[in-house]
């Protein structure tokens, strides 16, 4: 009896130490340093003019009067909404193109991954070459088909399509790989009964699959707008947030006021305002899920 | 045979071809463009229409940036920075996961639940404070600096990743081996260890690939020429031999972003089933 109780001890001990390295690690790296976020967040912070002042709520007060911050969240909510609603409806498609027999089946899985190793900066950086308004490949595509030349990242709403269509691009492989998976997850007979019962293609895709589907479709769908809210690279390197501030995101405004203008203070109640932004996504997303579960 | 039904399905057949080869395109043609740019004759460059199939290659693109920026030394902090960062994080992840999937201590779920909260906090929300941190400490603009913020975001994931490997393998070895009077270092390292390699691969697989591909932390926190990363020589390479502001080499720009994407392809190509494991088994279980 005593020995069992020290044998147990001992393990509780060890597991303890096994994860102190991990759980260190994080606590360090990433806990602290994100509530001391919160705390500069009530300071006016800057190594420039060398101050650290208690101003309460006055950042926060800003961020309210900030026109930067309206039309970054505007586009937020424009970007996360379009990019997420294409991710998951173009990688439903490639997913059951991916799940058919074919040839070059192989192939083409592998190509599918290809968007998703490249590195973001990589694609951001590339896509302003090919959204240029006379040498880049989307317009040469366009002026063959049309006759125009549109200038993509002059204008407002171009400027929003060209950030999301790159994003999509990158993205939906990913996306495309876990439907896949989820496909390959339902029971075959079930498609063999509905198909007794005389249900097409269509009709089988529609009660059979999406329903199974829902709850993986639905976290997904969390995942990636939450990966939304925090794009930093394509803004960064496709647009610098412009024209003015059509294309601008949280995560390049906490850059640009923390390290180009160097007023910690605001960039973090900046980041405070993103970490909201994306508790929200993932409380009002982890009900959704719930529910789904509940109705499966 | 009703010849109906049989024209139906070749109609079907070549209309599912037909969303295979624009998927294909769609994916590929825009790598090929940045290659085809990248090796482009420097006066073939600009034209219009564009030329789909060269007439001829050049290199001369990559002697350049070779030449203006030190390419060689970005690509080996990459290739130091990915490697280890990776095995770090996955020997600490293993100990974690180890404990967490066998030895049922209170505070087990505690730990998976905060790391996965943890692994929620934005970057952008960290970066401030860990930055006045790396001045303080003189952690900026050194290797094992980034080595610590890079592992850092790899931990979550490939934890939570060789938990559920663990899970899936029986723990009758290891009973049988705890018998023997192993120790807890030969049990991980000669029985737990083998039996989840498959595991283990793919996520150095992946992990390798993220650190490889990180932009925004050498950006903040790598300022100097030794510990600059490849993802970072993109915007250099643009203004090698500029004649002004708005003058951009496109052309040296795709050269290194080949240099960037080649090591990538490369492992992605040659690991495709284990990548994909890797991603799914990160989601599914």
């Amino acid at each position: 009896m005593f020995g069992q109780q020290n044998l147990s001890t001992r393990r509780i001990l060890l597991a303890w130490l096994l994860v102190t390295p991990v759980v260190l690690w994080r606590l360090l790296t990433s806990v602290y340093p994100f509530l001391r976020t919160f705390y500069i967040s009530f300071f006016d912070n800057s190594p420039v003019r060398r101050t650290f002042d208690f101003v309460g709520l006055d950042n926060y007060m800003a961020l309210t009067r900030d026109a930067n911050v309206d039309a970054t969240l505007t586009f937020t909510l424009f970007f996360t909404v379009s990019s997420v609603a294409l991710q998951v409806v173009l990688g439903l498609a490639i997913a059951e193109l991916l799940n058919q027999r074919f040839k070059m089946r192989n192939f083409t899985r592998a190509v599918n991954l290809l968007p998703w190793a490249m590195a973001p900066i990589v694609i951001a950086t590339a896509a302003r070459w090919i959204f240029h308004q006379d040498y880049g490949l989307i317009n040469d595509i366009i002026w063959r088909l049309s006759g125009e030349r549109p200038l993509w990242l002059v204008n407002f709403t171009t400027a929003r399509f060209a950030v999301t269509i790159t994003d999509v691009w990158k993205n939906t492989a990913f996306l495309a790989v876990i439907f896949l998976s989820g496909l390959q997850g339902i029971p075959l007979e079930l498609y063999e009964a509905a198909k007794i019962d005389g249900a097409d293609g269509a009709r089988s895709y529609w009660y059979i699959t999406l329903p199974l589907l829902m709850p993986l479709i639905i976290s997904m769908i969390i995942f990636t707008a939450i990966f939304r809210v925090l794009t930093f690279e394509i803004v960064y390197a496709l647009t610098n947030g412009g024209p003015g501030t059509a294309t601008s995101l949280l995560s390049y405004l906490v850059y640009l006021e923390g390290f180009r203008v160097l007023n910690f203070g605001y960039a973090s109640a900046i980041a405070m305002l993103l970490f909201f932004i994306v508790l929200i996504v993932g409380v009002l997303g982890y009900g959704f899920l719930r529910r789904a579960w509940e109705r499966l | 045979m009703n010849m109906q039904l049989i024209s139906k399905r070749r109609f079907q057949t070549s209309l599912f071809y037909l969303a295979v080869i624009l998927f294909l395109i769609v994916v590929l043609l825009p790598i090929y463009y940045i290659f085809l740019t990248a090796f482009a004759p420097s006066g073939k460059l600009f034209t219009v229409p564009l030329t789909y199939v060269p007439r001829s290659l050049a290199t001369a693109r990559f002697q350049d940036i070779f030449g203006a920026l030190p390419i060689a030394r970005y690509m080996l902090n990459s290739t130091l920075l990915a490697t280890f960062s990776t095995i770090l994080a996955l020997t600490v992840s293993l100990l974690a996961a180890y404990a967490i999937a066998r030895l049922n201590f209170p505070g087990a779920n505690m730990v998976m639940i905060g790391l996965l909260a943890s692994s929620m906090l934005p970057g952008t929300a960290t970066v401030i404070p860990l930055f006045q941190m790396y001045q303080t400490l003189k952690l900026m603009d050194t290797l094992h600096g980034l080595l610590i913020l890079y592992g850092s975001a790899l931990l979550p994931i490939t934890t939570w990743v060789l938990v559920s490997f663990l899970r899936q393998v029986p723990v009758e070895i290891e009973d049988a081996a705890k018998v023997d009077g192993a120790s807890f270092f030969q049990l991980l390292w000669r029985i737990v260890l083998p039996v989840i390699r498959p595991g283990v691969a793919t996520m150095f697989l992946i992990n390798f690939i993220i650190g490889w591909n990180e932009f925004f932390t050498p950006l903040i926190f790598a300022r100097g020429a030794g510990v600059k990363v490849i993802t970072m020589a993109l915007s250099e390479a643009q203004v090698i031999g500029a004649r002004s502001e708005f003058d951009v080499s496109w052309g040296n720009m795709s050269a290194v972003a080949i240099l960037t994407t080649i090591p990538v392809f490369i492992i992605t190509l040659i690991f495709q089933r284990q990548i994909v494991e890797g991603i799914t088994s990160g989601v599914f279980k």
